[in-house]
């Protein structure tokens, strides 16, 4: 993988502005894939809902903005707040009935959940892609003769943050490590002790609260509808699926990947519409690389 | 429930099928065509269900149908049928050698690969230019049987008629006690002497023909297929929810859950025009968490227990 | 030559060795018996020998065919079965069913022909009641419809997981009985992974002991029994006077 990257960035270093757009991208695949590293890497719960609480994250953070006059970074605190206790009652109503169910219910539950919510917001607000015009998102920076938009660094230090943030946590606090404990072996856990349905509920929300606070973000920048949310949740799967399971930092490595590469296709003329679907490309890859290594051994 | 019994409800329900559209006005007629069309597809994502896999790219392999049965017609001439023929047959080889390297995911990882390669087919054809006719699609000279209404339900009833054909084959062979194995156990299956990969590959091939013929009939009954219309993840929600609520595992479970869902999908549409699928994405969270095996799993419950006995699962 | 004879078997997960230069041999109607602490490898030997994973070293000969590399399924068919020692049966289909995959899937049988078949195994082994859901049967049914279920695949040796464990005295008896009527008559190899002496003691021709990965005795059961090197990786360091 790290092989990988080095390539890309070594191939784009021809066309610094892609490169810097590969790694803008990146940021925000891994803010998002971070959230859902710990959900589904750490104590594997699967939420196909994922990319769908940013979406309503960023609703809220644009009526915070439109109503109350908050502008998404001092909103974003609030609303990750709000999507905490939205995430919990969401996880209280539906997902923990589904924990001990096989995991296919789980699957299906939260895809049902993810069009439900989508198509909440569809109903009430229609499918019209509203946008904040925000100053400060247009800044940019000019090195030599490359001229490029700075604010989409944003993203790749709050996933930096979150990366850090999540290894301390899971590492240093005692939430953390029950976490990690409960992922690991839940019957375990409760054997010493760990309230297991408390800590499901709490990292659920967590994670929910995480996206929300890159929904806030996300909205600064990026137009809002719907459905924005679904390409979000697929890729995060992809990258926490390639990362490895419990893998954070390998998460960033792999959304840099991703990123690259995208950014890679788009700048070859032409072709700009292919960069969709160089993620599947990807996994197809690393599928069989991994199953190869396993014949080997 | 005796044998004969249980042939009365299918015969019937066939015949009332066969006959609607000589008593139906056309607005009812073309509902019913599109219940059909979901229920093709419901059974046909049922079928690989079974295994313990679940696709969300029914739309995928749908889309191909449509644009096999497009191109064949336009560029190689095949009649209308031949050219439905082909769209199975493409779709089911797409997914033979996918399923090679895709097959080897489990849960999670193979739904989302699946749904992601929806996404993928409807990139490609949007980029394909001239040959794939680009983001505004393909459209056909004429219709099969030139759009005569009667005949397009007949056509659409046939799709159901071999859904529920290869569906009930692989409920009475060994291939249920093969995918419920599967489904269940993967280790206990393999020391049963279950080839894992090869009944996935059965079941996905077979899904996707399914898939990829309701799609040529699609294209052959509108004329017309662009990336957007086709590969819509409609496709995949509708026949998803008709199945779970219907009852999943079974062949009458998406017949039931596709007549009381098309229908009210009708009725929805004209009432709410934004955002009426969050009604599926309900009732998909209901079942789930209320009543897994859907409504025919209910029946089929409440006949064993009044049989006072726990009977053998046939369905 | 010994229908299975396994030299060197090793297995590796990473840095930890899980099993090391094992080697014995088993053949047809014998029954042997595989014992040692927990953590010993007993449970990673049958995986290995059954195919569920392949060994980082050694040797596996069966019937003369070097099956080293073969894929759990083509050793189920080839003759080579086990029972689990945490049974999952398989919950959506019932008891008959359950039996009849080996039937239909080893042996290729058709699917009335396996019920039929399926059926008289059940009997002889004094399982009835073939109609129900496995949620519904007792501790012992389901240990006799595990036994069934591999004995459908037509082994010529059967591997048992710790089968007597949550069972009583009477049924431990019953099924002791099961398991020599099955060596004897149909002239199966068996290897019994026990916990509970006295059934090893009553079962088996010969025993081999694992200890952390390796054999570190062998022989009928009332020598081994007396091994002090058997002893003392059961009673523990402390009691054994220092040193492993």
């Amino acid at each position: 993988m790290a092989i990988f990257v080095v390539a890309a960035a070594g191939i784009l270093a021809w066309k610094p502005s892609a490169l810097i757009y590969g790694v803008q991208r990146a940021g925000l695949y891994a803010a998002v894939a971070i959230p859902m590293a710990l959900v589904l890497g750490i104590v594997h719960i699967v939420n196909l809902a994922h990319g769908e609480f940013m979406m309503i994250a960023a609703y809220a953070a644009y009526f915070a903005a439109r109503l109350l006059g908050l502008d998404p970074f001092l909103a974003l605190l609030p609303v990750a707040l709000v999507m905490a206790g939205f995430g919990l009652a969401v996880y209280l109503a539906t997902v923990k009935h589904a924990m001990k169910a096989p995991e296919l219910n789980q699957l299906i539950l939260t895809f049902g959940i993810a069009i439900a919510l989508s198509q909440s917001v569809n109903l009430a607000f229609t499918s019209q892609s509203w946008k904040l015009s925000l100053a400060y998102v247009s800044a940019s920076a000019t090195v030599g003769e490359l001229s490029f938009g700075v604010f989409d660094f944003v993203y790749a230090g709050i996933a930096i943050i979150l990366a850090v943030g999540l290894r301390l946590f899971l590492t240093r606090t005692r939430f953390g490590k029950a976490a990690l404990a409960v992922g690991e072996n839940p019957r375990g856990a409760a054997i010493v002790g760990i309230n297991v349905d408390r800590t499901y509920a709490l990292v659920f929300a967590l994670s929910v609260a995480l996206v929300g606070a890159v929904g806030s973000v996300f909205l600064a920048r990026q137009a809002i509808f719907p459905n924005v949310g679904g390409p979000y949740t697929m890729k995060s799967f992809c990258l926490v699926a390639m990362a490895g399971v419990g893998n954070i930092t390998g998460v960033l490595f792999c959304s840099l990947a991703l990123g690259l590469s995208e950014s890679l296709i788009n700048s070859i003329r032409g072709y700009a519409g292919w960069s969709n679907i160089v993620f599947f490309l990807i996994i197809i890859v690393t599928i069989l690389v991994r199953s190869l290594r396993e014949r080997k051994s | 429930m005796s044998r004969a019994v249980r042939w009365i409800v299918p015969v019937v329900a066939l015949a009332v099928a066969a006959l609607f559209p000589l008593a139906a006005g056309p607005y009812p007629l073309a509902v019913a065509r599109s219940v059909l069309t979901y229920m093709a597809l419901a059974m046909s994502w049922d079928l690989l269900l079974r295994s313990g896999q679940i696709s969300f790219g029914i739309a995928g392999f749908f889309g191909i149908g449509a644009y096999t049965a497009a191109l064949s017609a336009l560029h190689l001439g095949l009649p209308p049928v031949l050219s439905i023929v082909a769209a199975g047959v493409v779709a089911a080889a797409l997914a033979a050698v996918l399923g090679l390297v895709i097959l080897r995911l489990r849960t999670v990882y193979f739904a989302i690969t699946t749904l992601a390669l929806a996404e993928i087919f409807r990139v490609i054809m949007q980029n394909g230019g001239d040959a794939s006719g680009g983001p505004e699609g393909l459209v056909m000279p004429s219709l099969i049987f030139n759009g005569e209404a009667k005949a397009l339900y007949w056509t659409s009833l046939a799709a159901v008629l071999l859904s529920g054909t290869v569906s009930a084959l692989f409920q009475r062979s060994r291939a249920r006690l093969a995918l419920t194995a599967i489904r269940n156990n993967e280790l206990s299956a393999r020391s049963s002497g279950i080839h894992i990969f090869t009944w996935l590959m059965i079941a996905f091939v077979s899904s996707s023909f399914l898939q990829g013929i309701v799609g040529g009939i699609q294209l052959q009954e509108y004329g017309f297929a662009s990336p957007d219309s086709v590969f819509d993840s409609y496709y995949t929600l509708l026949p998803l929810a008709m199945a779970l609520l219907g009852g999943t595992y079974s062949t009458p479970g998406p017949v039931v859950g596709a007549l009381l869902l098309g229908v009210a999908a009708e009725y929805l549409k004209l009432k709410i025009p934004y955002g009426h699928l969050v009604v599926y994405g309900i009732i998909i969270v209901l079942v789930i968490l209320l009543m897994p095996r859907g409504l025919y799993g209910v029946y089929r419950g409440q006949v064993k227990a009044w049989a006072g006995r726990p009977g053998v699962d046939r369905g | 030559m010994a229908d299975l004879e396994v030299t060197g078997l090793g297995r590796r997960f990473g840095g930890l060795v899980a099993l090391q230069n094992v080697s014995f041999s088993l053949s047809r109607g014998e029954i042997l018996g595989i014992i040692g602490p927990n953590g010993a490898g007993k449970t990673t030997f049958i995986n290995l020998v059954t195919g569920v994973y392949a060994p980082t070293s050694g040797c596996i000969r069966f019937k003369d065919r070097d099956i080293t590399r073969m894929p759990a399924h083509q050793r189920a068919r080839a003759g080579i079965s086990r029972t689990f020692q945490i049974i999952h049966p398989l919950e959506s289909l019932n008891v008959l069913e359950n039996v009849m995959l080996g039937f239909l899937f080893c042996r290729r049988m058709r699917q009335a022909e396996a019920r039929r078949a399926a059926e008289v195994l059940c009997r002889s082994l004094g399982l009835e009641g073939l109609g129900r859901d496995v949620a519904q049967i007792t501790m012992l049914e389901l240990k006799k419809m595990e036994i069934a279920h591999a004995l459908a695949t037509h082994p010529s040796i059967l591997f048992l997981d710790e089968v007597m464990a949550g069972l009583n005295v009477d049924e431990t008896r019953d099924l002791v009985a099961l398991v020599r009527g099955i060596a004897r008559e149909r002239g199966i190899g068996v290897g019994v992974v026990e916990h509970v002496m006295s059934v090893i003691r009553d079962l088996t021709h010969r025993v081999i002991v694992l200890e952390a990965g390796e054999i570190i005795a062998s022989g009928p059961y009332e020598s081994v029994a007396r091994d002090p090197r058997v002893i003392a990786a059961y009673l523990g360091k402390e009691t054994a006077g220092g040193g492993a």
